[in-house]
């Protein structure tokens, strides 16, 4: 009993550290930033809502309107956007 | 019948409104036709026109800086309008090249779309270098279009 409530003590702050580290992906300027290169891009998306980081400069966007893309740097070095 | 005519009435007057308009803004357009036989008078407006001019311009090097540092925008919004600039670089120099100098006139608009995009981009985080570029949009036009200063850039 007492290993479990342990164990719940030690898993709570890490699901506290694991949930406040979500809104991190989230962060506004990435989001300005997806989107405005998605414009830029021409492609359909309307606004960035969420991302997700796969790697340095390489994330999975979603858009308000359901699109999502894949975007990066590629290796010659432009910005891309891959629909997804 | 009362109100049609008030009516009328109504938007007589408003096309008096409007046709007041033009005479008044023809009028200093008419101006320097009148003055302009008088070689000093002519000269006076030119002074007054080039005063004004001093707002602080950007080359493109300048202009490529400034958006390397702004922060209004994000490492992939900069990133992607530097690939643009390069490529409109790209076809500037490739019409520099071929013998067809005309065709310059032809990335006119290509360019003007790119200036747009760049405004779009850095007017909300940085209004004073949006203005910069706007007011910079005719000088940078020159430099690219113009063989030798385009040369020059590189």
């Amino acid at each position: 009993m007492s290993t479990k409530a342990g164990a719940a003590a030690l898993l709570f702050p890490l699901a506290m550290l694991v949930a406040s580290a979500a809104p991190a992906a989230a962060d506004p300027a990435l989001l300005k930033d997806l989107t405005a290169v998605l414009i830029l891009l021409a492609m359909p998306c309307g606004e960035v809502v969420s991302a997700k980081r796969q790697a340095d400069n390489d994330h999975i966007a979603t858009c308000k309107d359901g699109n999502r893309y894949r975007v990066f740097i590629n290796a010659e070095g432009r910005a891309s956007a891959q629909k997804l | 019948m009362r109100c049609i005519a008030i009516g009328l009435l109504a938007l007589a007057a408003g096309c008096a409104t409007i046709a007041a308009a033009p005479p008044a803004a023809e009028a200093p357009a008419a101006a320097p036709v009148v003055v302009a036989p008088t070689p000093a008078r002519p000269a006076q407006p030119a002074h007054e026109v080039a005063k004004p001019a001093p707002t602080p311009t950007l080359d493109v090097a300048a202009l490529k800086e400034r958006l390397r540092s702004t922060s209004a925008c994000g490492v992939f919004t900069k990133l992607a309008l530097k690939n643009q600039m390069d490529d409109l670089l790209q076809q500037f120099r490739a019409r520099h090249q071929s013998a067809d100098a005309g065709g310059v006139a032809t990335l006119r608009q290509p360019y003007d779309m790119l200036v747009l995009k760049v405004l779009a981009v850095v007017q909300d985080g940085d209004p004073s270098l949006a203005r910069m570029i706007s007011g910079s949009r005719e000088a940078i036009w020159g430099i690219l279009a113009d063989p030798v200063k385009f040369n020059a850039l590189a």
